[in-house]
This record gives structure tokens, sequence and C-alpha cells, in this order.
């Protein structure tokens, strides 16, 4: 069990590692933490790209590191790659025309129960 | 009617979300769509002579992003040199040498025939990420001004050139 619980610390501490990460300040290293995390590999659509092994994650990290070296902002890096590989990207999509149903579909469907609660006497008239 | 709305809407969700479960999202539309193509400067495949997004324009062209080690590029590659080769389509073909070796891909074209008018490498893939490649093979079809007017992701074959290209072709020759 403690060699399992070894080479599962092992995995967990490589998966992490910083591409290009020599000389940067600590501010940094947490908005790059912080961006590839809210982005998604979209060669594995299910990890973020700090999660992922695929190439195209390992390139999208050193391009991200790149651009937080070079004090780009998070907006900045965000629009960068929302440019490129569109809404699909972001695990947190921003709110706008084309996401209308997405943000709000939640709220359309508890109003919709609540409404039907209500309707069948479950809640108070 | 009381009690069968809930089941209704239970098998709606049901085969809504099922649906969703085996129709894995392969084709994400891309925003560079209706857009010039990005701007980059590759050298050509074995050779020091660069090449800017500029130098290819002047024609409706497809610019196929392939490597050695991608098993869709295999597949299609048979359908890239047939289309080459076809004169009443007539329509170039500018590779992109994505993460690959020069001499990999060098007897790759020697060996199965080389469809590209031209082979661009981008062997760290910033031009890759650029044009927003995220599963090779992928192909964009550009008009004579380089904008994008429809990208390909996986491997192209004659039924999906016919279907989703050519009539985008005919109607920017018209």
């Amino acid at each position: 069990m403690k060699k399992v619980c070894l080479i599962l610390l092992l995995i967990s501490t490589q998966v992490n590692s910083i591409e290009g990460s020599e000389e940067i300040t600590s501010q940094e290293r947490e908005l790059y933490q912080q961006i590839i995390q809210e982005v998604r590999c979209l060669v594995c659509q299910n990890q973020s790209v700090a999660e992922s092994n695929a190439d195209l994650a390992k390139d999208l990290r050193t391009e991200i590191m790149e651009q937080v070296k070079q004090g780009s902002s998070e907006e900045d890096i965000k629009s960068y790659l929302l440019l490129r590989y569109g809404d699909f990207v972001l695990y947190d999509p921003s709110f706008k025309k084309s996401t209308y149903i997405l943000w709000l579909s939640p709220v359309l469907i508890i109003l919709l129960i609540l409404g039907w609660l209500r309707k069948i006497g479950v809640i108070g008239k | 009617m009381k009690r069968i709305l809930p089941i209704i809407i239970f098998v709606g969700l049901f085969v809504f979300l099922a649906k969703s479960l085996y129709q894995p999202q392969t084709n994400i539309p891309s925003p560079l769509i209706g857009k010039p193509m990005p701007t980059f400067s590759l050298s050509e495949l074995n050779s020091d002579t660069s090449l800017t997004d500029n130098d290819i324009l002047g024609a409706i062209s497809l610019i196929n992003v392939w490597a050695t080690w991608c098993v869709g590029c295999e597949q299609e590659h048979s359908f890239l040199v047939e289309l080459a080769a076809n004169q009443t389509i007539d329509i170039p073909i500018i590779g992109i040498n994505w993460k690959d070796r020069d001499d990999l891909a060098l007897r790759w074209l020697s060996q199965r025939g080389d469809p590209y008018i031209v082979v661009l490498s981008d062997p760290i893939g910033k031009t890759a990420i650029d044009f927003g490649v995220y599963g090779a093979p992928e192909t964009f079809l550009i008009d004579e001004q380089g904008v994008i007017h429809y990208k390909h992701i996986g491997p192209l074959d004659s039924e999906i050139f016919a279907n989703n290209i050519m009539p985008i072709i005919q109607d920017l020759r018209r």
C-alpha cells in the first residue's frame, strides 16, 4: 500500500512540473498555475492543460509560461487562447450571446421545477 | 398527466445525455473561420528558405497540417495525392509538417507520394497553436486573400471533400 501511495505521489508531482520555470516570481508562478488549471486540453477533453501530458498541453503550457514571463495579464492570455481555440478551451466560458443558454439554463430549469412543484401542491400556493 | 410528466422529462434528459456521451465532441467550431489566417514565418522542409503567410497567398488553397507520427495522416494521404493530381479540381495543397523531423517527413513523402506544392516545417508547434490545431490531420480552406473559409479536423476523404469543401470552392470561384 505504501508503495502504491508513493508511486501515486511521484506521478502527481511529475504532472505538476512547470515548463521553463527558472527565474520567475512567485506572482508569475501563481498566475501561470491558475491559468493552466482553467484551460481545457483539447486532445483529452476532460483534463485541464495543467493535468494533461499530451504534447499539445505541454506546448500550451510553454506558451502560457512565456506570455506570463513577458508580463501578459490573465485576460490577455485567455483572449489569445479564445481567438485560436474558441470558447471550448476555457472551463469557465464568458457570458455572451452564444453562451446565454449555457449560463441561464440552470436558472430556467430551477424556475420550471419550482413552478411545477407549486402546481402539484408540494410547496405552498 | 401529472404522473407521466416526470417520466417524460426523465426519458428526455436520459436520451439527451446518453446521446452526448456517445458523440464525443471532435469537431469543435473554430473561431478562425471567416478570419485571415494567422501570420507566420516557417522554413521550408529540409531547406533554409523561410516563407511567410504572405508568400502563399494568391490562390484558393488547402493548408494541411500533418506529421509522420499521426495515424490519421497516413489514412488520408492517398486521398491527398489523388486530389493534388486532379486537374479539374485544381487546388494547391500547402503542407505544414507539425512537430516532426525533416528526415522522417522527407522519407514519408518519397515513399507515399508528395501532394504538396510546398511543405513548411513547424517543429516547435507555435504556428499550429496560432491555427488552433489540436489534432492532426487538420485541413484549412483559404481564399486568394488568405481568409479561412473552412476547417476540417481528422482525415480527409473524397466524400467529406465533395460534400463540405468543394461547394465552398465553387462558391469562391464564382
